[in-house]
């Protein structure tokens, strides 16, 4: 039994936008899975489908085996959701903001005030119960937003897009407190973000959709596998003629692919030890001066630049 | 239920601008177009800050309801709203819980309006029963008009778009009523309109009380059936609408 499952799902809006696109998707029980995709992808309207926040045109959705379409009902007291914007009363205490949310889950005094006092130890807010909310910084809220979802306990935990805007300090305190939830208290995550390190770092499984149709289902070491065990990254002394470097070496099909990324061109093949003497006489015939060049691994970044820049993956390259 | 009354009352607290903003209007209604009003109608009406005490009383209902469906849209735009529409609290409840603060809130103002009504010569009603019964009738009215501005929010993109379509419901609501002037005394297509005018009859039951006038029992009654009627159309639309934003 997958703890998120769906099938076939589409969602088209009244204005006929397509979000979702007969996605398939299996979330085992208490892994870290990050969903990854350009904006518009249909990454928010997933989650607003599994949280019960709307309904799918067509297609199922499944939390523990329970339709979230038919019975949200059943599905409302196992999930818990931390959207984009901070959703705490900035007009209640710490405490109350517990109280509250607990509250919402039929929680009785007792249960509140023991799982109360965990969470707060566990993510380090004992500091800040004195405090006003509305005095908090942008971490502390959001953390404090994260903690108060966990109050029920829920067996699935939604993260949209949570350390969005935040520095790198609060984004690793954010990574090390999702760890804490699934060793400590084994949630199931559910967490859709735009930074693949982040994704790389936490997630047991990831998946990449585009135009509301996943396009791979993996692990973060089976993603980087799928693009070859190394790709060649080129370096001009005029980094205006990277474009037309790609354009060129692709037209010598000496690549599957290639794309360009900071002041480099990356050029995947299947065989880079080959390509590589062949990419550079070919460069060096041309006029294009070679900065530097290399044989490099690929990153989670690589894996996802490739599958979207492809229209559709090859199905022989398809794991799930 | 009680949860969700609490966060906004302590949401009202907090931010008690809400509730003196909303009582400002209908207290210069009350002392300025009282006076004024008193000096032409002294012929017709013997105490005139009484005759107008209920419109007002209506008035400042309707301001304290209007203010709740404000605290939806805060919610709303925090993001705290859709943190309780997939929570499993029920959702009768949340409507509950929302036009319940709001008829507290009437309830506070309408205190304070009679409390100031007092300098102008206005009695309460002695008499329980009586006392009673404009409870009834304005706990009735406040429920009433708290359920269809939740709903109006619920409905409406924004909260610009809802003041100005509040306004526009408000204002014709409360001077086509016999809020200012005995409506016996108008031209016959006026007074249809009136008459049409749930307010007018809530104004009038009200206006008898607070005048001392023997219980109008019969009229009491149907006046509270109407309200009621109204009470559980515009719950039901309430609840309508709020189910209707988890099934988009």
């Amino acid at each position: 039994m997958y703890t998120i499952q769906t099938q076939d799902l589409s969602k088209t809006y009244k204005n006929g936008v397509n979000a979702l696109n007969n996605l398939n998707i299996q979330v085992k029980e208490g892994e870290v899975f990050s969903l990854l995709g350009p904006n518009g992808a249909g990454k928010s309207s997933l989650i607003k489908i599994l949280t019960t926040q709307c309904l799918a045109t067509k297609g199922k959705a499944f939390i523990l085996d329970i339709d979230t379409q038919k019975n949200p009902d059943d599905v409302r007291p196992l999930i818990s959701c931390v959207s984009q914007s901070i959703s705490i009363d900035s007009h209640m205490s710490l405490k109350e903001n517990f109280i509250f949310q607990a509250r919402l889950y039929q929680l009785d005094n007792k249960t509140i005030n023991q799982r109360m006092k965990l969470l707060i130890e566990s993510f380090e807010l004992s500091d800040y119960v004195k405090y006003p909310v509305s005095t908090y910084s942008g971490g502390i809220k959001r953390r404090l937003d994260i903690a108060m979802n966990m109050i029920s306990f829920p067996k699935v935990l939604f993260l949209d897009e949570p350390t969005t805007g935040m520095d790198v300090q609060s984004r690793r305190a954010m990574w090390d407190m999702i760890q804490k939830i699934k060793e400590t208290f084994r949630t199931t995550i559910f967490l859709t973000t735009h930074y693949l390190e982040e994704a790389d770092i936490l997630s047991d499984s990831i998946c990449i959709i585009k135009d509301g149709k996943e396009l791979i289902q993996a692990s973060p070491y089976e993603l980087k596998r799928l693009t070859g065990n190394s790709m060649i990254k080129i370096g001009l002394t005029d980094a205006k003629l990277l474009p037309s470097c790609c354009r060129y070496i692709e037209s010598l099909k000496l690549c599957s692919s290639s794309y360009i990324r900071g002041e480099s061109a990356f050029f995947v093949s299947d065989d880079s030890d080959s390509s590589f003497p062949l990419i550079i006489r070919a460069l060096l015939d041309k006029p294009f001066y070679v900065k530097s060049a290399d044989i490099t691994s690929p990153s989670l970044e690589d894996v996802f630049i490739d599958l979207i820049s492809k229209k559709e993956v090859k199905e022989d390259k398809k794991v799930c | 239920m009680l949860n969700i009354l609490y966060r906004n009352m302590k949401w009202r607290v907090q931010n008690p601008i809400t509730i003196v903003i909303t009582l400002i209007q209908p207290i210069l209604w009350m002392v300025l177009y009282g006076t004024v009003g008193a000096n032409s109608m002294h012929s017709t009406i013997s105490n005139y800050n009484a005759f107008i005490l209920p419109g007002i009383m209506v008035l400042v209902t309707f301001s304290a309801c209007c203010s709740g469906g404000i605290i939806n849209y805060i919610m709303k735009n925090n993001a705290s709203f859709y943190r309780v529409l997939i929570s499993p609290v029920k959702r009768v409840s949340v409507v509950s819980g929302q036009a319940l603060e709001t008829v507290i809130l009437s309830f506070i103002e309408i205190s304070v309006l009679m409390a100031v009504s007092l300098f102008f010569s206005v009695r309460v009603p002695s008499d329980p029963l009586s006392f009673l019964s404009m409870l009834i009738i304005l706990f009735l009215t406040a429920f009433f008009l708290s359920c269809l501005t939740y709903t109006m929010s619920l409905l409406l993109p924004n909260e610009v778009v809802y003041e100005t379509v509040m306004n526009a419901i408000v204002l014709p609501t409360f001077f086509l009523s016999s809020a200012l002037f005995p409506s016996e005394t108008l031209s016959k297509n006026l007074y249809i309109v009136i008459y049409l005018n749930p307010f007018s009859h809530v104004i009038n039951i009200l206006r008898k009380i607070l005048m001392n006038e023997p219980f109008p029992a019969r009229e009491f009654f149907s006046v509270s059936l109407l309200l009621l009627i109204l009470c559980i159309i515009t719950f039901s639309c309430a609840l309508y609408r709020l189910k209707k934003e988890t099934a988009k």
